[in-house]
């Protein structure tokens, strides 16, 4: 057996996150040697989907710095442990990214034959919540009308806004021909809610379920990258079914697009190793001589990884709560024939919330309820993930929506939190780029919804790797393997 | 395995193969997937994938086969496939004591990291190298009377089995002894409850659910669908 110091790698990949994943799938079928290791002892890197003991542990390594993206972390069991499962009946996603049906993901997870592996549900409705005008009152959460059926049958807004709200939805259809890009390009860099006033004469409430949909984390997103995000979306519904535009991975959400990847890797021959990092790496010499924490030394003649030194202070802070209710009333379906959701988007818009020294919120929480059908938790329970962009009061706002969102629940019974888990993820400004023989990723985005962006880094860095050899065309285009055929799939 | 030609409900089933280097799995799987034996079948290198279909009197069980490289270098890769998988088959070679020792450390890695209700069995390959002349159907799984490599007992084994509550067999992937038997034993062994819907810790109850939910990414799909404006 050829052991790892007498192989000449092709590229030894340093982590197993989204990105580096994608490149193990993307190389499954060339005849590269490819090492694939991480430092970690889980798989899935800053997108990994964790068990409550994986969670302690993933805590402690935050606190103990060992975690560069991510800080601020800590866990609570909450009413002793009644009411919580065994720890491996959840599986908390550190990234429960939606993935919109239009992605390039899903095509390239279909043209590589890797979405066989994967289960993937409905999102359901985005609702706004809506506290309540004063002390008598109940908070209530209004679903956003996002389909031209919805739009009729709403009674949350009124004949005029409807127009409005018409009108703009067929703008957006095709904003990106002549006359519409007259209309928006004058626009582009100012702020989506600006221009939604100037140009549709849309009041603060229309603009902030038109906000919501972009899932900007600050809500001040400009218009040419608004219009686009709301265009991703309206195109995307309907079309893998009715009634929704997003999908979602179950066990975890990205994790298991990053674990497939890697099971795809390792069939194409790849070999892994957990709980093994890089300890020095030469790479004045060709090939590139690197001590792997192992204490192995090994050859290489290209290396992938990924940047995970956070350059900005800027990032999110994110709630992970269970509830022990399923929450029923979120994920009914609403369109004939749709399937049912497992995932509902609520989103508490700036000012909708304020902190315990009565500031108003400045920036929405969006919150990302997952059903216990996304196999992240027990029947008869739910995941709560919000999120909002980091400011100095995060912390306290994130409690504050999870504290108002019971309220605002119709029929369900008032769900007691069993658990929570909370910490902050830094981003960088960093962008992927090839130096010589070495590619590094950008440390993953920490948006709600999955971008697309990413897709051209992966893409990137498989050239580096395949040089000459790579044939665009054919990139991430396989057949299916032998004996791995669904042959009940033409019935 | 009569088909009566009435469907009967079919579900899938994720299947791991775990055991030390060359104990057999491989094999085995070759002689449950197609009938067939190689000699000098090369180490498996990262993991296959396979699939097979199995009928039971009342359903068809689909196993997705994860066969998995039992080179130490590889071992990293386990944890992927054991932690979604229903049922795990950890083989060892009976003519070799060290692989039983491995089995038994990958039988307590399941206990303590796989699905809770994961169905495990315990398969000692290679009964042809012994003299036993267990279950010799025709031209029998004994090599007759040359000499038995045996060093692993089946009572040995099987007590160990029993106390982890793992189902067990002695197998032969050369001459297919017990090979379709195990895979039938999981397939049995794997409550009706938790297939097709109830397969995970969160899963519902109602049988035609999880079709109903999962979204088919290769059905059929509207290339311009235009519903979110349409007006
Ligand atoms: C992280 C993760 C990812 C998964 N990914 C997939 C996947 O991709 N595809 C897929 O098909 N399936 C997946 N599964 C589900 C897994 O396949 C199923 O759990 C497995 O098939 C067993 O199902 P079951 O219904 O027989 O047992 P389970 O429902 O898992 O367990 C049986 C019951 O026994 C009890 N129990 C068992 N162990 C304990 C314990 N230690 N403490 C307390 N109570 C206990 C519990 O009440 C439990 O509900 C995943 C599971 C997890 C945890
Ligand atoms: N006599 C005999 N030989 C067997 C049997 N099963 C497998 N072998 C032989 O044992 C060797 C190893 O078999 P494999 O199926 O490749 O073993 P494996 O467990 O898949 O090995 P790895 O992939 O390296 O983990 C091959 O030469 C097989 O021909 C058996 O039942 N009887
Ligand atoms: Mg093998």
């Amino acid at each position: 057996m050829e052991s790892l110091a007498d192989t000449l790698w092709d590229v030894v990949i340093c982590g197993t996150g989204l990105q580096q994943s994608l490149l193990a799938l993307a190389l499954s079928r060339s005849d590269k040697k490819v090492l694939h290791i991480d430092p970690n002892d889980f798989y899935g890197g800053a997108e990994a989907a964790f068990s409550l003991q994986e969670v302690e542990s993933w805590v402690e390594k935050v606190e103990t710095g060992k975690e560069g993206l991510f800080e601020a972390a800590s866990v609570k069991k909450l009413g002793g442990d009644t009411g919580l499962s065994f720890p491996r009946a959840y599986s908390l996603a550190l990234a429960p990214q939606l993935i919109h049906a239009r992605s390039t993901l899903l095509s390239q997870l279909v043209s590589s034959r890797a979405y066989r592996q994967v289960e993937f549900l409905a999102v359901g409705s985005f609702s706004i919540f809506k506290p309540s005008p004063d002390s008598s009152q109940k908070p209530t959460l209004v679903r956003i009308p996002s389909t031209r059926e919805d739009v009729f049958s709403t009674t949350a807004i009124s004949a005029k806004a409807k127009r409005g709200l018409m009108k703009f939805l067929k703008f957006v259809l095709d904003y990106d021909i002549t006359p519409q890009t007259d209309t928006w390009q004058p626009h582009a860099d100012a702020p989506l809610t600006e221009f939604l006033l100037k140009e549709f004469k849309m009041d603060q409430e229309l603009q902030t379920y038109i906000i919501t949909l972009t899932l900007s984390l600050d809500g001040k997103i400009n218009t040419r990258d608004g219009l686009a995000v709301i265009h991703r979306h309206l195109s995307s519904m309907g079309m893998y079914g009715p009634g929704f535009a997003a999908l979602y991975p179950k066990w975890g959400g990205l994790s298991e697009i990053a674990q497939v990847s890697c099971r795809a890797g390792a069939v194409g021959g790849a070999v892994y190793m957990l709980g093994t990092g890089v300890k020095t790496m030469n790479d004045k010499d060709d090939p590139i001589v690197i001590e792997l924490s192992s204490g192995d030394t090994i050859k290489t003649r290209k290396v992938v990884r990924a940047n995970e030194s956070a350059t900005d202070r800027f990032g999110i802070n994110r709630l992970v709560a269970v509830v022990g209710s399923s929450l029923k009333s979120l994920f009914e379906s609403t369109v004939e024939g749709a399937p049912k959701p497992a995932v509902a988007i609520v989103a508490f818009p700036a000012g909708s919330l304020s902190t315990a020294t009565g500031e108003a919120s400045t920036s929405p929480v969006y919150l990302s309820v997952h059903s216990s059908d996304t196999g992240e938790c027990p029947a008869n329970q739910s995941v709560l993930y919000f999120t909002t962009g980091s400011e100095h009061a995060s912390q306290d706002l994130l409690q504050q929506a999870l504290d108002s969102f019971p309220a605002a629940l119709s029929g369900d019974t008032v769900p007691q939190c069993l658990y929570k888990l909370q910490y902050k993820q830094l981003q960088s400004s960093a962008h992927s780029q090839a130096n010589g023989s070495i590619f590094d990723f950008a440390p993953p985005a920490s948006a709600l919804a999955f971008d697309d962006s990413i897709l051209q880094s992966v893409q990137d860095a498989w050239k580096m790797v395949l040089g000459d050899e790579a044939v665009e065309e054919e990139y991430l285009t396989f057949a299916d393997r032998e004996g791995a055929m669904d042959d009940d799939e033409s019935v | 395995m009569a088909d009566s030609g009435a469907p009967k409900p079919s579900s899938s089933v994720k299947l791991v193969l775990l055991g030390e280097a060359a104990v057999g799995k491989s094999s085995l799987v070759l002689r449950f997937v197609n009938n067939d034996f190689q000699e000098n079948k090369e180490p498996t290198i990262g993991a296959a994938f396979l699939t097979q279909k199995c009928n039971l009197p009342t359903r068809t069980i689909k196993f997705e086969i994860w066969d998995t490289a039992g080179q130490e270098r590889f071992a990293s890769l386990a944890p992927m496939y054991y932690r979604n998988a229903q049922a795990a088959l950890v083989v060892y070679d009976l003519t070799k004591p060290t692989s039983l020792i491995k089995a038994k450390h990958w039988v307590a890695e399941l206990q303590r990291q796989a699905s809770p209700g994961i169905v495990i069995a315990l398969v000692g390959n290679k009964l042809d190298l012994t003299n036993d002349s267990a279950g010799g159907d025709g031209e029998g799984a004994g090599v007759g009377d040359g000499e038995d490599a045996r060093k692993v007992t089946t009572e040995e084994a099987k007590s160990y089995a029993e106390e982890e509550g793992l189902l067990f067999f002695e197998t032969s992937a050369k001459t297919g002894y017990n090979v379709t038997e195990v895979f039938t034993a999981i397939a049995n062994a794997i409550p009706e409850t938790s297939l097709k819907t109830a397969r995970g810790p969160g899963a519902s109850s109602a049988a035609a659910r999880t079709e109903e939910q999962r979204v088919n990414l290769n059905g059929p799909r509207d290339p311009n669908a235009k519903e979110g404006c349409a007006c």
